[in-house]
């Protein structure tokens, strides 16, 4: 039975191609504006970095060594990142009228809770230049609804991590100082290997923004799990119908006490869902443990269910419609 | 036995070849996957990098590997940098590390790096798979990791080289070259070894090929009597256990453009293999549910991946396409095994060949499939129309895999019962399937649109409707053999079957053996009356999602904002026993950036899910009763057209209803101490469930301290708690049956309502006396704490993590229903508690010798214990026999003694060389 289904991936393909037409021609025909920060400096006017270097040779020393020194300083691509320091500061011409008043903090723009400039402030100079991109989704996402500034989760002045100018070492030590449940899971029997350094929570999150649920860099969650478990694609002959739904009917994304970060130990994962007549009905119990006293039974033994039912994640034998070939 | 000696060793019982074999896949899709091979080894050879993915594109956005999580934190700290500053949040920043070491070269190029190397001693050989499972150390010479960096800032040029683990299977090497803000090419290679067992105890040599042959000492379709085959295996799993587990090993190679301030352009390509073998297990024999046995699955995958983008942005508009394709290729399509026992043919079912015949199995392994997907990206700002944008996706993909099929069996010349096979007609020739090919394909979509407005400086509205689709375009599978007929000598239920039976424009004998000849499920095929559950066709799952959800974030003042969001989403599933689901769910939220020096979050969620009417045995047009009506005749017992406890609902089709509660508090306790402490409770449970899952609940209490007083010491600590408990229920089939014509407790069963009654709670199948009941309750503990701190000049890192779990599952019964009064005593009401226990020290202490030189002692204790119940007494009992003991087949062979406890001190010296 082969539906037939007006919807076909040509034609949504057609009408993707003249949506994006449409909206390059569009976007080209609005004559940019060009990356400008949409704050109001006021009065101020830039005096260049040598003079703010002058008093911050500590900050410098540090910055001088980031991806935004080496672009602003020695390719900037506008007239903004020339600014060098005042690009993301602001003009510093009113921060130098008096400097150590805290009282003037509104002269310029800094990107610390100490500071005190709004959220909303900080993030619009970081957008002129990152919107868009991988920002694309930031606005109204669940980290911005949050009031979280870019600088929550990274430090522009100093390399700390070895990319992304993170707050922190790495990816996921800067997600787990919000994230310390997910830390915990990951500190798990059965886990993901982001404790090795083989993966991290940007693998699966876009924490700029997604349009899917929980900041997934996917239209969903199985096509996020396939791109590491390609095996588990199919599509199969035969077809598992929780697991073609969605991988997280059975799985913990991020760890589990449980093999294979289940969310629950095998034989009882699956009987969540398998209460047919048979085997699939029966309380497997203690004592069908090897000793347990009753009689052993291969349904509680190592992977359970799995010991029959092996091709779980669905089968493309001709006679493997219980997953066993 | 080393870490890796599912290939190193030298034994030829440990010792697995990949070897070339006939069934591997050659088979390669034409066009765009020959452009991606081509494109793969033109590129291949330059790995290897820096990671491949972005936040938004791609995996692959880290390399390191358990020595190196991260940049070397043995470095110190920036002695001149002021005070610790603090977040928005009001978390403090990490201190930077002090400036690197930048030398010139006359050339202009300006230089830095590291690379340290060195031994690691002490017990670093534990040869424990959970040891082993994502890391490769040993006690050997280490090249433990390396850094170089080349800057030329007259013309921007940048040059990174890092590394790692040299020569380990947990390697990774990146290397980025390009022009500041203009290009870039990033390439990489990295390891993850993945160990899944060191004690496996193989029946077979061949493992990492397609062809599993017994070992010395057991008999291809065994011997007799069954004692003697029970004790030739019993013989072979007293030798020395192997270790199976896999390797990925991934290189790649990304390109990043920007021509202009306003155009990205960037395309990668990465060739990731997995090679090795893991447990898997065959289940054969009898009516193809005996004995079964943990074979080893040969694991040989190629996926090739191409992304390619193009990104625009000028201040009003963004653009991002994007073009991904996935080839995955499974290199060992089938996997064939031989079996040691002497099984006969089952009776009354299968008459020949011989017992003794059945002397191997096959698999068909996961197929080859590719996927392509088409995504574009649109925004539009607004900020004269109440500063407003438009966010548009559109995405469109498609999976696919064209397997060739395999026959039905391997064993030749079985003949089935009643069924009489036509030239052509054999059960293990291809010539018996529907089709030969699988020809099996998923169109994914996706279109999201999303419309936020500021009408108001305080006020922020969003709107957004979503439509995602996963549709099955797969021809179902018919399982029928169109070259075999009915013997037909049952006079008592006369007509077509004695042709063979007609359905979807095919005509022939429907259902299937099982499991290599050694029983069936075939419609008619014991020449009696139909069964109800005889699987006729496959069923292309399929579902589409719509979601709409309206978003309202007002600022209440200069500090704090609330939200709230209220959404439907409705998913419309076919073949299913739900057609419609919808989820309504309303969240708010509260966020205050000025409680004095700390900050809150907090979050309520309420949901409820609902749907059309669940009907639980809807498959009848995949089965059996597609084909011949209920038996009529008083007597029959009708019980194999009973499939479900109507009662039971699937969890993800259930009715639910959730409660989700969120806060964070983050706060300055002093200008270098600042404190976060988070927690969740999540209640979920299914109103309408009589069996099933019926509550999932969740907490969680997290804290977190982080105290800076100076670049000379850090001290940090955490605390985690969560406890996570589920509830499910079912009622245990009886030895009752549905017998038409006789009485239950909801009338005389008929044909019209057999299944009603033999599926209702309280029917003869399932007597409410067989309810049972089970919880499972998970606590896990996490602490951990570290400390760096400069003594002199030398510096001293530790960090200790202690991590406990514990699982109780909990059950409930009637004695005499679910489980009898006999086995009652050791049931007892809970299964013995899953515990795990993961503890481990690290230290290291880094002084320098020279100005360029530094040495770093390393010590590591690591500990962990695990008590499983899965695993109890399998370490000395692999040949589970039942009842009637060596004398008939075992109840199982289990292979795998699963994971050892293990405690191990390891030390290393490094020296740290500074370019």
């Amino acid at each position: 039975m082969k539906t037939s289904r007006p919807f076909t991936v040509l034609r949504v393909s057609i009408a993707a191609g003249i949506y994006a037409t449409v909206a390059l021609v569009a976007a080209v025909s609005t004559r940019p504006p060009g990356p400008t920060a949409q704050v109001d400096h006021g009065d101020a006017v830039y005096v260049g970095e040598a003079v703010c270097i002058a008093c911050h040779k500590t900050q410098n020393n540090q910055f001088m060594h980031t991806q935004h020194a080496i672009a602003f300083r020695q390719n900037p691509k506008n007239q903004l990142q020339a600014q060098s320091c005042e690009a993301c500061h602001g003009p510093g011409s009113n921060h130098l009228k008096d400097p150590a008043n805290p009282a003037n903090r509104t002269a310029l723009i800094g990107f610390t809770r100490e500071w005190g400039t709004p959220v909303e402030k900080q993030t619009s100079m970081c957008l002129a230049c990152h919107q868009g991109s991988q920002a694309m989704f930031w606005p109204g996402s669940t980290h911005a609804t949050q009031q979280l500034s870019c600088s929550d989760c990274h430090n522009p002045m100093a390399k700390i991590s070895a990319t992304g100018l993170l707050k922190k070492p790495t990816i996921n030590e800067t997600c787990y100082t919000c994230h310390q449940q997910q830390r915990g899971e990951f500190a798990k029997h059965s886990h993901m290997p982001l404790p090795e350094g083989k993966m991290s929570c940007a693998d699966c999150h876009n924490p700029h923004g997604s349009p899917s649920k929980a900041l997934l860099k996917a239209d969903s969650i199985n096509e996020l799990c396939y791109t590491c478990h390609t095996e588990k694609r199919g599509p199969f002959l035969w077809e598992h119908a929780p697991v073609r739904d969605n991988c997280l009917n059975c799985h913990n994304a991020h760890g589990s006490n449980h093999d294979k970060l289940l969310t629950v130990a095998r034989p009882f994962s699956c009987q969540q869902c398998h209460g047919n007549p048979g085997h699939q009905s029966t309380l497997y119990h203690a004592g069908n443990i090897i000793g347990g006293g009753a009689a052993v039974s291969s349904r509680v033994l190592g992977r359970t269910c799995q010991n029959c039912h092996v091709q779980v994640h669905g089968s493309n034998h001709p006679a493997g419609a219980r997953f066993q070939r | 036995m080393n870490a890796t000696s599912w290939r190193t060793t030298t034994s030829s019982i440990r010792q697995i070849r990949i070897e070339p074999d006939a069934t591997m896949k050659t088979k390669l899709s034409p066009g765009l996957r020959r452009f991606v091979s081509f494109l793969g080894a033109a590129l291949v050879p330059l790995a290897p990098a820096a990671p491949l993915g972005d936040t938004a594109v791609g995996t692959g956005t880290v390399l390191g590997n358990a020595l190196n999580p991260g940049p070397d934190k043995s470095r110190a700290q920036d002695p001149e940098w002021p005070v610790a500053k603090h977040t928005p949040t009001g978390q403090m920043f990490k201190l930077p590390f002090a400036v690197p070491d930048v030398r010139k070269a006359a050339s202009g190029w300006e230089y830095s790096g590291q690379v340290e190397v060195g031994y690691i001693g002490g017990d670093a050989d534990e040869q424990s798979a959970r040891f082993q499972m994502y890391q490769d150390i040993d006690e050997t010479a280490y090249v433990n990791n390396f850094a170089f960096q080349l800057r030329k800032p007259e013309s921007a040029y940048t040059v990174d080289l890092t590394g790692g683990g040299a020569g380990r299977h947990d390697q990774y090497y990146g290397l980025q070259v390009g022009r500041a803000n203009d290009w870039k090419v990033k390439l990489f290679f990295s390891e993850i070894p993945h160990v899944f067992t060191d004690r496996y105890r193989t029946l077979w040599n061949g493992i990492g090929t397609s062809t599993l042959t017994l070992l010395p000492g057991m008999t291809p379709g065994g011997t007799t009597p069954t004692a003697a085959d029970n004790a030739a295996v019993a013989a072979a799993t007293a030798r020395e256990p192997v270790t199976l587990g896999l390797t990925r090993k991934k290189s790649g190679v990304r390109l990043d453009l920007s021509p202009t301030q306003s155009w990205k352009v960037y395309a990668s390509y990465s060739l990731e293999n997995q090679k090795g073998a893991r447990p898997f297990a065959a289940v054969w024999g009898n009516s193809g549910g005996t004995a079964p046995m943990e074979i080893a699955e040969s694991i040989d995958y190629d996926t090739q991946e191409v992304l390619a983008g193009i990104q625009y942005t000028d201040g009003l508009n963004a653009l991002n396409l994007r073009f991904a394709a996935s080839i995955f290729e499974n290199q060992i399509d089938t996997l064939t095994f031989q079996e040691p026992y002497r099984i006969a043919p089952a009776a009354g079912v299968t008459t020949v060949p011989a017992a003794g015949a059945y002397t191997q199995g096959r698999f068909d392994l996961t197929p080859s499939n590719d996927a392509y997907n088409f995504r574009a990206e649109y925004t539009r700002s607004m900020p004269d129309f109440h500063r407003g944008y438009l966010t548009a996706v559109v995405s469109a993909g498609k999976w696919r895999q064209d397997d060739n099929l395999i026959p039905y069996m391997i064993t030749p010349n079985v003949a089935q019962a009643n069924v009489t096979r036509l030239p052509g007609g054999n059960w293990d020739s291809v010539t018996a399937l529907s089709r030969r090919t699988t020809d099996a394909v998923i169109d994914t979509r996706l279109a999201d649109l999303t419309l936020s407005l500021n009408p108001t400086p305080a006020l922020n509205l969003k709107a957004k409707a979503r439509y995602y689709e996963t549709d099955n375009n797969t021809d179902p599978f018919l399982s029928v053999n169109p070259n075999a007929t009915y013997v037909d000598t049952d006079n008592t239920v006369a007509g077509n079957q004695s042709r063979g039976l007609t359905l979807d424009g095919v005509t022939g004998v429907w259902g299937r053996p099982l499991n290599d000849g050694s029983g069936q499920s075939i419609l008619f095929g014991t020449n009696s009356n139909p069964a109800g559950n005889v699987a006729i066709k496959s069923k292309p799952y399929a579902a589409e999602q719509y979601r709409f959800n309206a978003m309202a974030d007002y600022r209440l003042n200069k500090i704090s904002s609330v939200n709230a969001t209220l959404e439907r989403d409705t998913v419309e599933r076919r073949l299913r026993e739900r057609d419609r689901t919808w989820d309504d769910r309303l969240k708010v939220g509260y966020v205050n950036r000025g409680l004095g020096d700390s900050m809150l979050r907090a979050s309520y969620e309420v949901a409820r899910r609902r749907g059309t009417d669940y009907v639980p045995s809807h498959y009848d047009e995949y089965f059996s009763p597609a084909l011949v009506a209920i038996p009529a005749t008083a007597g029959t017992n009708v019980s194999s057209w009973i499939r479900m406890n109507s009662g039971f609902r699937s969890l993800e089709l259930a009715d639910r209803n959730q409660h989700v509660v969120n806060g964070r508090f983050d706060t300055m306790l002093a200008k270098n101490l600042d404190v976060g402490v988070s927690g969740q409770l999540k209640n979920s449970n299914y109103p309408n469930s009589p069996s099933g899952l019926t509550r999932d609940d969740l907490r969680s209490v997290n804290l977190d301290l982080n105290y800076q007083p100076s670049p000379r010491q850090t001290i940090y600590g955490f605390y985690s708690h969560q406890f996570g408990r589920i509830r499910q229920a079912a009622i245990a089939s009886g030895n009752g049956n549905a017998v038409i014509g006789q009485p239950s407790a909801f009338g005389v069963i008929t044909p019209a309502n057999a299944v009603e009654i033999g599926s209702a709670p309280g029917g003869p199948i399932f007597p409410l006396l067989n309810a049972w009941t089970a919880g499972s309750t998970d606590r896990n503990h996490v602490i951990g704490a570290g400390l760096k701190q400069d003594i002199g000049k030398a510096i001293l890192n530790i960090d200790y993590s202690y991590t406990t779990g514990r699982t109780r599952i909990i059950y409930t019964y009637n004695v005499g229903g679910a489980v009898n009064a006999a086995n009652a005593p050791f049931a007892g009401e809970r299964m013995p508690d899953v515990a795990t226990d993961v503890s481990y020290v690290d230290a290291s202490l880094r002084f320098p010798l020279t100005e360029r030189l530094s040495t770093r002692l390393v010590y590591r204790y690591q500990k962990e214990s695990i008590r499983d119940w899965h695993y109890r007494n399998l370490d000395t009992t692999p040949v589970v026999l039942g009842g009637n003991g060596a004398a008939a087949l075992p109840t199982a062979l289990m292979l795998d003694a699963g994971p050892l406890n293990y405690r191990v001190n390891w030390y290393g010296v490094m020296l740290q060389l500074k370019l």
